[in-house]
């Protein structure tokens, strides 16, 4: 990463003076937060106290948080990195226009998470929304969507499959374009067919970049929150109530700081494994 | 075999077709209905028909009501301020950062840079709520530093330079150094104009992640004189439940600039998103 020349021996303090905004800004809004959080969450009325966390591991609500969390992210993770995979294998494929493809699943990226909840909101709304009077011409009776407590999870994962997709989809066609076609070549020599190629040599040659999407999307998807906040409330009967949710509703709702940190922080401990496992892949890819 | 080929390839495209629309159906549809009246939306959602997706009667009064009535000025102008002011401080300042470690060679290097890595790892969404706190014993909540200054140290910006930077031929510099140049004229003269396809990807990547931020302004400005364009069509959203036009429209006046953005840069998006992540 270093050089090594004269302008070492010369240059003292200079370094240090050009990194110090950077580290300033780094510890006060970043580093410092993540300390506070903790810290806030071992403090009840003022003193050091582990009452908060007593309080929030006998909680109901808080074990039901930690559930839809899980079930949610179980269901929506490979969900979105087996459909990203497919879009980039064919998006990758050599056919006249296809650049026009992968600009129009890109688009959901770029617009907000809140603007497409508004958009998926108001399509699936039980209430006049175009989804039920398309499925009302087959002769479907209307859905409930998000207002329906068995459909709401279900809505949620679509809207961000729809979102996320084409993000993940960008990081699987940079992988296959790091694919070394003569692996190919070979392979069409000892007679392979497409699904013997796709298994025996892009998915094997894929494991790096499947790695990094799978930890970059639990970590997006852990975080999710503007769905909640804008279309369900964490409800119906809490069917949507995740931990991130959870944390600010305690904090900025009944005003309970601390059980929003402590929350908060159980998020960031998750969150740094997760990262930590990042870093530890990253290490192996320098070797 | 021929005919084998054409079919697969028949298969290809109508799936890719399938998901284009998919992709493209709760966009275009929103984008459709702002320019309808309430009445017509309510009055097509019954029964299906063409007119359910297509307006009968164009109207772009969802549009100028949503500037005359609802000052939706003020919020792109706000948004303005906070991206425009981000922009060029956290593109200096994590380029200056990125000059230091890759081309220096000092006491704590490795240290400083791993503890930055990982700080900045940890996503901006994860912190928000201690981050408020920590903006509140400031007493900058409702303000614009609010939202400036904790996007300034942003890891992409930096970690992307370093990588680019490493591309950078030293003997560039060192017959610069000869010749007397001092850092300042070395990063601004030789070093950044070889890098201008990384600040342009950095610039893009920082715009649309600050125009699309919710969860921070959401807590950090919720007074009308501060809010940014993200919230304000939330907080619109939630007062105005009944006029499902001026919904459309905010949302669609939201969304059009990261896409007119990314339509003609979209390179410069794909190496962002590929170069800050599987490379590191």
């Amino acid at each position: 990463m270093t050089r090594l020349n004269a302008r070492d021996k010369r240059s003292g303090m200079l370094p240090y003076l050009l990194l110090l905004p950077v580290l300033v800004f780094a510890v006060i809004f970043k580093l410092y937060p993540i300390f506070y959080s903790f810290v806030s969450g071992f403090q009840f009325k003022g003193a050091v106290s582990l009452r908060t966390y007593e309080l929030m591991f006998a909680d109901k609500t808080f074990w039901n948080s930690v559930s839809v969390t899980v079930k949610m992210n179980l269901i929506m993770t490979p969900l979105q990195i087996i459909l990203s995979l497919i879009m980039a294998l064919m998006v990758n494929a050599n056919l006249k226009g296809i650049g026009v493809y992968r600009s129009v699943y890109y688009l959901p990226v770029t617009i907000s998470m809140p603007v497409a909840a508004i958009c998926f909101s108001m399509i699936l709304s039980y209430n006049n929304g175009v989804a039920n009077t398309i499925l009302g011409s087959f002769g479907v009776p209307v859905q409930g969507f998000f207002n329906d407590k068995t459909q709401a999870m279900a809505c949620i994962i679509a809207l961000c499959t729809w979102k996320g997709c084409g993000y993940w989809m960008m990081f699987y066609l940079a992988g296959l374009k790091g694919i070394d076609d003569s692996l190919y070549e070979a392979a069409t020599v000892d007679g392979a067919g497409y699904f013997a190629k796709l298994f025996h040599v892009t998915l094997p040659m894929l494991r790096r970049t499947t790695l990094f999407v799978i930890v970059a999307d639990t970590s997006t998807n852990l975080l999710l929150f503007a769905p909640m906040k804008l279309i369900t409330d964490g409800g119906p009967r809490s069917t949507t109530d995740v931990l991130m949710y959870e944390a600010y509703r305690q904090a900025f709702k009944y005003g309970n700081y601390s059980k929003g940190s402590a929350i908060t922080s159980v998020l960031i401990v998750i969150i740094l494994l997760v990262v930590l496992l990042e870093f530890r892949m990253m290490a192996d890819r320098d070797r | 075999m021929k005919t084998k080929k054409i079919l697969s390839r028949a298969c290809l495209i109508a799936v890719l077709l399938v998901l284009a629309v998919i992709a493209l159906f709760p966009i275009l549809y929103p984008l459709m209905s702002s320019f309808r009246t309430d009445q017509e939306i309510y009055k097509y959602s019954t029964v299906f028909s063409v007119n359910t997706l297509w307006p009968v009667e164009w109207t772009a009064q969802a549009y100028l009501s949503l500037f005359t009535e609802y000052h939706f000025a003020r919020f792109f102008i706000n948004t303005l301020i906070v991206v425009g002011t981000i922009l060029p401080v956290s593109i200096i300042m994590c380029s200056v950062a990125a000059y230091a470690f890759t081309f220096y060679h000092f006491h704590g290097q490795k240290v400083l840079y791993t503890l930055l890595l990982l700080t900045f790892m940890v996503p901006g969404e994860a912190i928000a709520l201690p981050l408020y706190q920590v903006i509140s014993g400031l007493g900058m909540v409702n303000t614009f530093s609010s939202m400036i200054l904790p996007s300034l140290a942003n890891g992409l910006t930096l970690f992307m330079y370093c990588q680019t930077f490493k591309d950078v031929p030293d003997a560039l510099l060192e017959a610069a150094e000869i010749d007397g140049a001092s850092w300042l004229t070395c990063y601004a003269r030789i070093v950044m104009p070889l890098c201008v396809p990384t600040t342009i990807a950095m610039c893009l990547m920082t715009f649309v992640n600050e125009w699309n931020n919710y969860l921070w302004p959401l807590l950090a400005a919720r007074k009308d004189e501060v809010k940014t364009i993200t919230v304000a069509i939330t907080a619109f959203k939630e007062e105005n439940v009944i006029h499902w036009n001026l919904i459309y429209s905010s949302s669609m006046l939201s969304a059009i600039v990261p896409i007119l953005l990314f339509l003609p840069f979209q390179k410069f998006f794909v190496s962002g998103i590929a170069a800050g992540s599987v490379k590191g």
